[in-house]
């Protein structure tokens, strides 16, 4: 990590001797020019989907050549702040100049022109194109007869690669490059384009520790020659390295932005957090732990997605599977209930082991899954209230293989007062549902099936607070009937409100455990993001 | 970074997806040696079909195919498909057998086919308007296109049919310049100005660009609307090209010139290695693909199947075209499995 500073004073020695000579220019120049001419800057936007404000009021500003982090918690504003800066999304309010020229918001042609480029993990490159297309497609250098000038596209590119530093073949479709490579191609189209400002969204997300050192030193490099970088990542470690300041975003605002040799790993985190321990999960439940283990999850590994997961879940006992997005909770969950199967390790339901891979098997044993994308995996959302409620056991109910509805009714009526499902009728259309409600229809689909063991895959996304509540209280209710849950969530806040125990999971492992007493928002940041040596070793295995 | 490291980093298991995939990306190699095996085929049953007289024979039935194809590549690169332009060639031959009939309105072949080609492209730029500004998938699209054509075609020709085309109509398809028919050299140039288009002009990139990223393409700044809406009139137009030297070959126009004609080139288009998902493909595979069902037709004559030969070819035809987007999806999955590893 690196050295602290103490002030802002020139004289700070700079962390890395190699580039401190250009760091202390960095610094000086900053030092003469920083409020006075920021490459961007951002001034109090806001941006709201349907009732959620994403954003309120962000602020922040961007020198030239400088590396800026942004960080925070998922569901912080990161990704919507750079959708409003690519010209992706228009704002509600605020504005964002750059070069103290404003910016058309809203307009990706006008984000681009003011040289801003977004470097998405793979999103943004033509797979079946080779890497010159890829780089100059939409702004090609023409000759004769508006023909592609290829031998000029060829000698660009050759440049452009060498001032990079690769060497690979730039003639073969991009999509039989590595992940590195392909970024590689998106920061070469930004450079031919002029870019002066770098977003870059996880960029080392998925790759190797020996990647994502050429890409950092090419990130110093650009820094160097002037271009900026709105660095995001959930790694601390890559933010202390790389950055020259930090901006921290929670819960849609900007908390503050930093110079980063002034901030440490402890202090960001409790940045990132913001509000001392929440006031709601403060009100203690009784903890009433049963002895009676219903799941019990030894070394399950799955290959390149996660690796000796253990745990176990008692009866009546809500456990909270917490870590970043990509950690593989989701898949953990997915390959219990034997939707993918487990390289290695084991899960037992009531002491019997599940046969891997097999969906029916955890059925037969009582596990049910609700997933996390209620409307694709969920519902059938033009069928109706009763017909979705029953749809999973619906061959149980039938008749000589026809429905049968003197024996479903029952069934949805119970699961309709159980869950308090407020719909028109039970033969309403699931989609003219409001979304909790939406949810706890998909809940019922699963009780419907009484289940002794109930995965949760972030059973409150994208629902306002009022549905949370309520899809809270079910959850505690069907907790205190008995009944085993095993609740993911990226919302910490629901995590420590509704979990007995916390299990928190890092790139595929388990980081560790905290009791209800123990767990706070910070300790369980902690163990969820990666320390930089964890990181590296777990990608580079991946 | 190296592409050795790369190779090594995969290991053997891949290196056997990798080679897949290349393989399938160089389609044409193996379209050509599928071509040389049906040739040997015919050869060998028939020891003329490789005289100057039938080889000549065989490549002008294939010309009309070859010349739509080449807009058609364009379209599936894209992501959608045209299958309306059997219709248009049905209505564009009845169109333009009205317009020089003398019992009808009698006009210069000079004029008639000037107005049929652009009544081609009006026709294509009519389906690209459909699908870019009225959202509606291409395939329901050039499906009712497909239809309402065939209808507008028996209108046209009143339930007659048109005995009386003029010699000048008669020579675009059956004359030839220097020996070579016209219509060859018309395919030819055709041909040659697609390929051009694909791989040494802005705008092909572009197109290619589109298919295979249609986000990516936007951030590029890339009209999808105009390109899409251009590559249909282009091939209505092609469509039109077609029908002005291939139906003239026959002495009658009649309402079912062109019916079975879209299930060919789009055949011959996916066959040529064209991804049926937008974003591959090649002029030249697509000819090669046009060659080679041309090749399978002829073999199916020289069987002497009589009355048969034109179930089997529509059989093969769909054999073929079963074929190649399975082999498609083969690979695309290795391809997919390779790039998680």
């Amino acid at each position: 990590m690196r050295a602290k500073c103490v002030s802002r004073d020139l004289t700070c020695a700079a962390p890395n001797s190699v580039y401190s000579s250009q760091y202390n220019s960095l610094l000086q120049s900053r030092g003469t020019s920083i409020s006075s001419l920021p490459l961007v800057e951002v001034h109090g936007i806001s941006k709201a989907f349907g009732g959620v404000q994403a954003l309120s009021n962000v602020s922040l500003n961007i020198a030239p050549g400088e590396v800026h982090a942004l960080v925070g918690e998922n569901g912080a504003g990161k990704s919507t702040l750079i959708k409003v800066l690519s010209g992706y999304h228009r704002p509600e309010s605020g504005r964002v100049s750059v070069s103290g020229a404003d910016l058309r918001l809203g307009d990706i042609a006008a984000s681009e022109a003011a040289g801003i480029a977004v470097i998405h993990q793979e999103s943004t490159a033509f797979p079946h194109l080779n890497t010159e297309d890829n780089i100059f497609v939409g702004r090609e250098p023409r000759r004769f007869l508006g023909l592609l000038d290829r031998p000029l596209i060829r000698r660009r590119t050759r440049e452009l690669l060498e001032r990079l530093g690769q060497d690979f073949n730039p003639r073969v479709p991009v999509e039989e490059l590595t992940v590195a490579q392909r970024q590689i191609v998106g920061i070469a189209r930004a450079l031919s384009k002029q870019s002066r400002l770098l977003i870059m969204d996880e960029p080392t997300a998925s790759l190797s520790s020996r990647e994502t050192d050429i890409l950092f030193r090419l990130m110093r490099q650009l820094r160097s020659e002037g271009v900026s970088v709105l660095y995001i990542s959930h790694r601390l470690e890559e933010v202390f390295e790389l950055s020259d300041r930090v901006t921290v975003l929670r819960d849609g605002q900007t908390v503050r932005t930093r110079q980063t040799a002034e901030v440490d790993r402890t202090e960001l985190i409790r940045m990132m957090v913001g509000r001392e321990l929440g006031d709601q999960a403060a009100e203690q439940r009784p903890a009433q732990p049963s002895s009676r283990v219903m799941l019990e999850v030894r070394n399950l590994s799955r290959a390149g997605v996660f690796e000796n997961v253990s745990f176990e879940l008692r009866t009546g006992e809500i456990v909270g599977l917490a870590g970043l997005v990509g950690a593989g909770r989701s898949e953990v969950a997915r390959a219990i209930f034997g939707i993918d199967s487990p390289t290695s390790g084991t899960a037992a339901v009531d002491g019997r082991n599940l046969q891997p891979g097999s969906v029916r098997s955890a059925l037969q044993s009582g596990v049910a899954l609700v997933p996390e994308d209620r409307q694709h995996q969920g519902l059938v959302l033009p069928m109706s209230v009763g017909e979705n409620l029953v749809m999973v056991i619906q061959s149980l109910l039938a008749r000589c293989g026809f429905r049968s509805s003197r024996r479903e009714r029952p069934v949805v009526e119970k699961m309709i007062r159980k869950l308090d499902i407020r719909a028109a009728s039970e033969g309403a259309a699931a989609e003219s549902l409001s979304g909790g409600n939406q949810q706890k229809l998909v809940l019922g689909k699963w009780l419907a099936t009484e289940p002794r063991l109930l995965l949760l895959d972030e059973p409150t996304r994208g629902i306002d607070v009022a549905a949370k509540t309520e899809v809270h209280s079910a959850i505690r209710k069907l907790a205190d009937d008995g009944m085993a849950v095993l609740l993911i969530s990226s919302d910490l806040s629901e995590l420590l409100l509704m979990s007995d125990r916390i299990v928190v999971m890092r790139a595929g492992s388990v980081a560790g455990e905290l009791s209800r007493t123990e767990a706070t928002q910070e300790k369980v940041l902690h163990l969820a993001l990666p320390s930089s040596d964890a990181a590296t070793t777990a990608v580079g295995t991946a | 970074m190296s592409k050795k490291r790369a190779a090594t980093k995969h290991g053997a298991g891949l290196g056997i997806g990798q080679m897949l995939g290349r393989l399938a990306r160089q389609r044409e190699y193996g379209m050509l040696a599928l071509l040389a095996l049906t040739v040997a085929a015919v050869q060998s049953i028939n020891h003329s079909f490789l005289a100057a007289g039938n080889l000549s024979d065989m490549l002008v039935q294939c010309a009309p195919a070859a010349i739509v194809a080449c807009g058609m590549t364009f379209i599936i690169v894209m992501g959608e498909i045209d299958i309306s332009v059997g219709s248009m060639m049905g209505l564009l031959a009845a169109v333009v057998g009205v317009l020089v009939s003398k019992h009808h309105y009698g006009m210069s072949v000079d004029l008639s086919v000037l107005l049929t080609l652009l009544l081609g492209g009006c026709l294509g730029f009519i389906n690209g308007l459909l699908v870019t500004v009225g959202r509606v998938p291409s395939i329901i699209v050039t499906l009712g296109m497909l239809t309402v054509l065939r209808g507008v075609t028996e209108m046209v020709l009143g339930g007659e049919w048109v005995t009386d085309l003029p010699h000048g109509l008669r020579f675009l398809g059956t004359g030839s310049l220097a020996g070579v028919p016209i219509c060859l050299i018309v395919a030819a140039v055709v041909a040659v100005a697609s390929i051009v288009v694909a791989t040494q002009t802005p705008l092909g990139r572009r197109i290619y660009a589109v298919g295979s990223n249609p986000d990516a393409a936007r951030i590029a700044g890339l009209h999808e609307t105009r390109l899409k809406t251009l590559v249909f009139t282009l091939t209505g137009f092609l469509v039109a090209v077609a029908t002005v030297v291939s139906v003239p070959q026959l002495s009658v126009i009649e309402s079912g010139i062109g019916s079975g004609f879209e299930l060919l080139v789009v055949t011959c288009v996916v066959v040529g290695g064209t991804s049926i998902k937008g974003g591959k493909g090649t002029i030249v595979g697509s000819l090669l693909g046009v060659l080679l069902l041309g090749t399978v037709r002829t073999d199916l004559i020289f069987l002497r199947l009589g009355e048969m030969s034109t179930y089997w070819e529509r059989a093969i035809q769909g054999a073929f075209i079963l074929a190649a987007v399975l082999v498609d999806h083969l690979v695309r999955r290795r391809g997919t499995v390779e790039a998680e590893a």
